[in-house]
């Protein structure tokens, strides 16, 4: 396979065009997360809701310090890294290692075992909290950061992704292997793995951002302050009702709970572009 | 008979670390979200506010349901956003995963990091924002139409456009997701057959429809799948940016599920309304997984 | 391998962590001081600042509690907390429940029939004549009291001084309802329509600001008769409260904006807004975001229909101490409340840090503590005004709250419903007051008066 970088710069019509939308699309994407970032370093009291008064002469880091005042957050802060980090080892494993076992072997009962899985994607499990809650405190698990990342280490929606995803993995390169005497988790582990990579990374992504952003169980598992998750603290600033907090400190929260992902995604996606370029050469 | 039996066995005992592989997935279903299953079905017949007794009232909330004006405008205004999820975003997901496929491109890198920030952000923080760039007196978007010499909307205040500013949302918040998850099915597909069709003189549509769409089959079933899933179990949005009002114009049926369960505590109602909502995802994904198939085989 | 023993840990994991009940405490209280361990709050709003006043109490008693820690749990909203607590005590986990819970009048009620809630009758009876009268009024149930007040806050209307004076209308003219329309149409007129009278917000804040605590109580309006029906439709002073709404949005004397939001902000630092309608916690608000108009705005109380005389109901701020097995920390919230109500030097020592930080504190609700000067100092964003005093004359003559019932929650959400539909212009008031009762008939019948 050919490689994708770009030699030269083209000036035809193609080219420009596509540049051309794709710094529309990025203006899009960037603007409402910008703006937060500006508003956050007004000092309380400047006006902001207008395009005109988008920037400030007074820039200050007041609003982060106020932040830190009213919520425990390196605490948060660590709970939420833990439990992104942790959730997403678990979930990208055990979903392509299901999703491996889905797509690539006949064993009885594959199909109905794969309907029943469909199925549950389908229902909202946020529709029956209480009996969760009970089987949680059954566990131990409230106000533990267990309750986080375990119920959630295998889903629905992560094997049928990396089942479509292993579909179309080449059948020859498993006979090869179980010919040089391979058994299956060596095959997953060992032939599989180094292919399915972009999807990984992809899932992985994915998956961490939805772990750092969860708000709904962490808000129902997590009694305490300490215990709750970054995503929690910053998201009880704005809508707790009678709260008065100022727009900017609300602002400031919400780019300390945006930003580390920002940051890490950035610095990830170098490592990550190197992977894919690997991982589509081999395949 | 006793031969297909003793032959499922074998099969049974050949893929056993099949059944391994899946198990930890079944295993949590079943602790985590089999029984809570259960209770709601048990409880959707009973009229219950959390403390005390639940009370047996039979086919009563579902019988409810059908004369509950918010439920039904609820409905209706989740199958718009599933609509616009359908129709909007897969295909400006799929665009934008094209454009950063493309081969020419320069700065890759860079324009796979911006167009997937929006996924990053948390709803609650950008809904603000988002709140903010509606508002009919002094909002960005009423600014950019005055600019055009347009009449300022009332975008959050009025029950004809309320929908929009939460589409736009869910619609600028989810699309890199799936960007992402098509962008990588279409990394899969060969370069070389591209060039062969360039060769045999096919335009830029006609590679799309012969090679693209065909090769991305499986991930575009994935796709409509979980955008079914997501946009018919929409809250966060509507929920930061209208409260689902004015009136019930934008709200989402999750919403009113969780207004039942845990601001006005009628938790058999809300129950009732999971099974409703969990019945319209089935028909809807079968649906999809009907015509999908039948146009894949096309 | 890996792979197995990767398995192994995680049964392990799920086999091993399984605890089942865990067992209440069975320490007791000896000569006055309390056992180790956590006081558990479930609170909403910015309750840090109310937990300052419990820590400081530990701090200045040492031997009250010199183990006992107490913890405020932030929750969502009155909604959030009441399902938290409500979980815990059906699930068993008492460990997890609060020993008490911030609750509205609704939901304080519910939790009571539920059984969760102690019975404080007789704890309060002895002191019940120390509080200004009525205090107790909304935290009773049934005829016994569930809930310890913290604060009785008064409906009062801020209005923008500098515009006052710039276009000449007198605010003492706002002392009616029909003085401040009047004052409306004035502010407008002579402001060639820059001016807008107040805000209107899209969504549900309406009626609850303008109608549940604000026109409705005034007007004495009714949701429901003595037997539970829905009059709402039918009551006269409920079609005087939403007519007073609709000649506001009619006359366009309110700028259509969301509650709270920098929109709203920006209008009143551009002198686009006139009155703030009502409430005193407006007073957090404009503290927080409008520092820059220190000196501009004033506060009175609000106003009155001129044959009726009542002000808006007064807001209640409460906890209710839970039934948590084997916890005597619910014996010392009382006791550290008692301190808030009738101890003026912490409670002053409270008030001045809550002041240098900004924060929310509310004025005192027992009748000698209110006869302090310190209650009556002035106030530098007002321009000098004594908002304390201003918040302790705006209780009287207050309105009666609303009768709350058990299902008032889910009427407040269908009567919104209708409202907002006449926001949007979808509907004329008089549809809307229709369908308000139609709805509220065919959702809920009728409910328990009591």
């Amino acid at each position: 396979m050919k490689s994708r970088k770009p030699n030269i710069i083209h000036f035809n019509f193609a080219s420009i065009s596509v540049h051309s939308t794709l710094m529309l699309v990025s203006l899009i994407a960037i603007f409402p997360v910008f703006w937060m970032v500006l508003t956050s370093l007004k000092p309380p009291g400047e006006s902001f809701s207008t395009i005109s008064s988008m920037f400030t002469r007074n820039p200050t880091i007041s609003n982060y310090l106020s932040v830190s005042n009213l919520v425990p957050i390196y605490r948060n802060f660590f709970n939420s890294v833990f439990v992104s980090f942790f959730g997403t080892i678990a979930t990208v494993f055990f979903c392509s290692l299901a999703g491996f076992s889905f797509a690539k072997f006949d064993f009885p009962g594959r199909n109905a075992l794969f309907m029943v899985l469909l199925a549950t994607m389908i229902i909202p499990p946020e529709a029956s909290v209480i009996p969760v809650f009970i089987i949680m405190r059954n566990l131990g698990w409230i106000n533990n950061l267990l309750s986080l990342i375990v119920p959630r280490a295998a889903t629905a929606v992560g094997i049928f992704y990396m089942r479509q995803y292993i579909n179309d993995f080449p059948d020859e390169l498993m006979e090869q292997a179980r010919i040089d005497g391979c058994n299956n988790f060596k095959i997953y582990w060992r032939i599989l793995i180094p292919v399915i990579i972009p999807a990984i990374s992809a899932w992985a992504s994915l998956a961490l951002v939805n772990r750092w952003n969860d708000f709904f169980w962490p808000l129902i598992f997590m009694r305490s302050r300490e215990m709750f998750t970054l995503m929690v603290s910053i998201s009880l600033l704005p809508v707790s009702e009678g709260l008065s907090t100022p727009w900017p400190v609300i602002m400031a929260g919400s780019s300390i709970a945006v930003l580390p992902l920002v940051i890490m995604y950035i610095v990830l996606s170098r490592f990550h572009l190197r992977e894919l370029t690997s991982g589509a050469v081999k395949g | 008979m006793a031969n297909q039996f003793a032959n499922t066995v074998a099969r049974i005992k050949k893929y056993w670390s099949c059944y391994v592989f899946i198990a930890p997935f079944f295993l949590l279903f079943f602790v985590f979200q089999f029984f809570p299953i259960l209770w709601s079905f048990w409880l959707s017949f009973r009229k219950w506010n959390g403390l005390g007794p639940a009370e047996f009232v039979g086919l009563q909330n579902y019988i409810h349901l059908l004369t509950d004006r918010m439920f039904l405008n609820a409905l209706g205004n989740t199958a718009i956003y599933w609509a616009s999820g359908i129709l909007i975003m897969i295909p400006i997901a799929l665009v934008i995963a094209g454009l950063l496929n493309y081969r020419m491109l320069f700065g890759r890198n860079f324009y796979k990091t911006i167009t997937f920030l929006p996924y990053i952000t948390a709803t609650v923080a950008v809904g603000l924002i988002f709140g903010i760039m509606f508002d009919y007196n002094s909002g960005l978007i009423n600014q950019i139409i005055a600019r055009f010499g347009g009449d300022p909307l009332r975008w959050l205040n009025s029950t004809k456009y309320s929908k929009i500013p939460v589409i736009s949302l869910f619609i600028w918040r989810l699309t890199p997701w799936f960007t992402m998850i098509l962008y990588t099915g279409l990394l899969n597909i060969p370069l070389e057959l591209y060039e062969a069709a360039t060769i045999d003189g096919a335009n830029i549509l006609q590679k799309f429809r012969k090679i693209t769409v065909p090769s991305l089959s499986h991930i575009l079933l994935f796709c409509f799948i979980t955008v079914s899933v997501e946009s018919w179990k929409i809250f966060s949005e509507p929920y930061i940016l209208t409260r689902g009002g004015p009136g019930s114009s934008s709200l989402s049926i999750f919403q009113y599920l969780y207004v039942n369960g845990f601001t006005i505590f009628k938790l058999g109602y809300a129950s009732a309304i999971g099974y409703v909502l969990t019945f319209i995802l089935f028909a809807v994904s079968a649906m999809q997984f009907r015509l999908m198939n039948k146009w894949v085989k096309n | 391998m890996k792979f197995f023993r990767i398995c192994l840990i995680f049964a392990l994991v799920f086999s091993a962590l399984p605890v089942f009940g865990h067992g209440g405490r069975e320490a007791e209280i000896v000569d006055g001081t309390y056992p180790p361990g956590t006081m558990l709050l479930y609170g909403y709003g910015q309750p840090q600042y109310w937990l300052q006043f419990f820590t400081n109490y530990l701090e200045d008693n040492p031997n009250v509690g010199p183990g006992v820690r107490i913890q405020m749990v932030q929750t969502e909203g009155e909604a959030d907390a009441r399902q938290k607590a409500q979980m815990s005590f059906t699930a068993g986990a008492y460990s997890e429940m609060p020993d008490a819970v911030q609750t509205s009048p609704v939901s304080m009620q519910v939790m009571a029939e539920g059984g969760m809630l102690e019975d404080l009758t007789d704890f309060i009876r002895p002191m019940q004549d120390l509080f200004i009268p009525g205090t107790f009024d909304q935290v009773t149930y049934k005829g016994r009291i569930y809930g310890l007040p913290e604060s009785l806050r008064p409906q009062l209307l801020f209005y923008n001084l500098d515009l006052f004076q710039e276009y000449g209308v007198d605010p003492e003219m706002m002392d009616t309802v029909e003085g401040y329309i009047e004052a409306g149409r004035l502010l407008k007129e002579r402001s060639d329509g820059e001016v807008y009278l107040s805000y209107v917000d899209p969504g549900s804040f309406t009626w609850r600001y303008y109608g549940r605590r604000g026109f409705m109580p005034q007007a004495n309006a009714k949701i429901w008769d003595d037997d539970g029906n829905v009059v709402i439709d039918t009551d006269q002073g409920a079609r005087r409260a939403f007519e007073t709404i609709a000649t506001l949005m009619e006359e366009e004397l309110l700028l259509e904006v969301n509650m709270f939001s920098p929109p709203l902000y920006e209008a009143t630092r551009n002198g686009k807004i006139a009155t703030y309608y009502m409430g005193a916690f407006w007073d957090e608000f404009m503290r927080a975001n409008l520092q820059d108009m220190s000196g501009s705005w004033r506060a009175m109380p609000a106003p009155v229909y001129c044959d009726i005389g009542l002000r808006g109901a007064p807001v209640i701020g409460l906890y209710s101490i839970t039934k948590k097995p084997g916890s005597v920390y619910g014996e010392l919230y009382k006791e550290i409340w008692t301190d808030y109500h009738f101890n003026p030097e912490s409670r002053k020592r409270w008030t001045d840090r809550m002041a240098d930080q900004n924060a929310p504190y509310f004025v005192p609700i027992t009748l000698e503590m209110l006869d302090d000067p310190y209650w009556r100092e002035s106030s530098s964003f007002y321009g000098g005004q004594s908002f304390r005093e201003m918040e302790i004359i705006g209780l009287s003559g207050s309105a009666e709250n609303m009768r709350v019932t058990k299902d008032d929650a889910e009427a407040d959400m269908l009567i919104s419903a209708e409202l907002e539909l006449y926001i949007a212009g979808d509907q004329t008031m008089e549809q809307a007051i229709s369908n308000m009762g139609k709805v509220l008939r065919l959702q809920i019948g009728s409910t328990d008066p009591k």
